[in-house]
């Protein structure tokens, strides 16, 4: 029992890493139908630039702030450069091959640089496990879940609240419509994937103390992260936190029951197996429009 | 009588890979004017109007909109100079209540803080009784009829000084027709510059001022509307009078 807790619980700490990528995806791909393929990378950067900065004898946060600066200025610059130009016509794939070969050249440049390592970052909530039901889990693992489902809550308000949020919503659901309102459809899908950037390198922050940094971590994650975007329908935030958080728990299991080995294969088939079972993800919205 | 026009086009191509919509379309539209465009199905109408919005680059041709060329321009651009467009098939935001539709509709002006978009949201309502029925219902939930009204008044609060309308019968029963038509006529003889294109030759003869008609992609003639409505050339092609097919 106690077994199970711990599994469950360091399950939704990894989900929420995942659900904070894979949110990342859905708002990129909501506004431009297409995204950054290596937003993995983009999430290393967090982990990675604070543990960097921090070694500049910077303080944590300043280095955490920075990082995520730079994740948040690449996501734009990725869109600005290397989406918008191979996306320009319905079904355009070029977009892909430009984010997948950034990626390899960041990863590249990056362990050039600093080696391939892996990096602790000490963090506070890292010093005393919480007991919970015979299960120990610091706080710094619970953190992540929470950001994950604050984050969502936000970013729905932000859409049902606010002018730029609304606007964000008219995008996503017909770009010409949305430019004949007098939105800039660009400008806003720049903003999207900025914004996808910083959460991205949140992510890459928040786990690093769990599961230190590195400079390869971010393929696996990204991989995973796109998955369970397209499995829970990525058009759908809440859907998606939900199978990343559930994602996050089976996989812990896998490891816990069968083998940490067993985890990827297990785990990828079985979303290929629901994926077969919904092809269109399993929150996947119905579209509201009368002709 | 030697004012400018507000909106003129010259010579505009449109094309779509490789198959041209639009190869040779010239019209204008004098401030104040309510103007007709009519022609059978892909005679290039709609693509000629989504050209002028700026929501497709046309691959030739000059737009010229209040003295300025703005050919090429892109649609948000055309909304800020003053050019709003009821698309075809409406493109209401289904998942979004009326009242943020009507938002949309004024954003580039609720971004600069413009006090008077709630007075003009009150107006558009009082034009649309219906819509403020419905405010708080999403916009996919209404019918073809309240989405077409939707549409307007969400192009109306942009304050555009040109509005162009596409195919506003699309899929509408003919009741409300008979209710849209003359409200666009109302907005006209108000000021506002009305560019009206429109599969039904009938409805768009009388109300609009001036008509061009439109062939393969081109603008064949034009005339004031009610000397069309009596032309042997627009009766037999448009308006159903010895149809043999």
């Amino acid at each position: 029992m106690g077994a199970s807790i711990q599994y469950f619980l360091s399950g939704l700490s990894i989900g929420g890493v995942y659900a904070l990528l894979a949110l990342g995806f859905s708002m990129m791909w909501s506004v431009a139908r297409a995204a950054n393929f290596n937003h993995g990378d983009i999430f290393m950067v967090g982990g990675m630039g604070t543990v960097v900065f921090l070694g500049l004898g910077l303080p944590v946060w300043v280095s955490a702030v920075l990082a995520i600066l730079i994740a948040t200025i690449a996501g734009a610059l990725i869109e600005r450069f290397l989406i918008r130009p191979f996306n320009r016509e319905p079904n355009s794939v070029g977009w892909m091959l430009t984010t997948v070969a950034i990626g390899v050249m960041i990863v590249g440049a990056s362990t050039a640089l600093l080696g391939s390592a892996a990096r602790p970052l000490p963090s506070p909530l890292m010093d005393e496990p919480l007991r919970i039901g015979g299960a120990g889990i610091f706080p710094q693992e619970l953190l992540l879940p929470a950001v994950a489902v604050l984050t969502t809550l936000a970013l729905y308000l932000f859409q049902s609240r606010t002018h730029l949020g609304r606007a964000i919503r008219a995008v996503a659901a017909n770009r010409t419509a949305a430019e004949l309102m007098g939105i800039d459809a660009d400008r806003v899908t720049l903003y999207v994937f900025a914004v996808a950037g910083g959460l991205g390198a949140l992510a890459g922050f928040l786990v690093a103390p769990v599961i230190q940094a590195s400079t390869t971590i971010g393929l696996a994650f990204g991989l995973k992260a796109f998955m369970v975007a397209i499995i829970a329908g990525i058009t759908n935030p809440a859907g998606v936190v939900i199978v990343a958080l559930v994602f996050g728990v089976v996989e812990r299991f896998i490891e816990g029951y069968f083998s940490t080995s067993a985890r990827d294969a297990v785990g990828f088939s079985i979303m290929i197996l629901v994926l077969l079972a919904f092809p269109q993800g399993i929150f996947a919205r119905k579209e509201v429009a009368k002709v | 009588m030697t004012t400018s026009p507000l909106l003129s086009i010259e010579g505009l191509q449109v094309r779509y890979g490789a198959i041209e919509a639009v190869t040779d379309a010239t019209l204008s539209v004098m401030p104040g004017e309510f103007v007709g465009v009519i022609g059978s199905n892909g005679a290039g109408k709609s693509s000629t109007m989504r050209a002028i919005a700026g929501v497709l680059r046309p691959a030739g041709g000059k737009v010229r909109f209040d003295g300025a060329d703005v050919t090429g321009r892109r649609g948000h651009a055309m909304v800020h100079l003053g050019v709003a467009m009821v698309p075809e098939g409406r493109m209401i935001f289904g998942d979004q209540t009326v009242r943020e539709n009507l938002l949309l509709g004024a954003y580039s002006r609720v971004m600069r803080n413009d006090q008077s978009v709630g007075q003009d949201m009150d107006e558009v309502l009082e034009l649309f009784p219906r819509l403020r029925e419905r405010i708080g219902q999403l916009g996919g939930s209404l019918s073809g009829g309240e989405q077409q009204m939707l549409a307007i008044a969400r192009g109306l609060l942009s304050k555009p000084r040109l509005l162009i309308v596409d195919e506003l019968s699309l899929g509408l029963a003919p009741k409300i027709l008979d209710m849209l038509f003359p409200i666009l006529a109302g907005l006209n003889a108000r000021g506002l510059s009305i560019l009206l294109v429109e599969q039904m030759a009938s409805y768009a003869l009388q109300v609009t001022s001036r008509t061009y008609v439109m062939e393969n992609g081109r603008t064949m003639f034009s005339g004031p509307s009610r000397e069309l409505a009596h032309d042997d050339r627009v009766l037999d092609a448009y308006l159903g009078r010895h149809r043999s097919d």
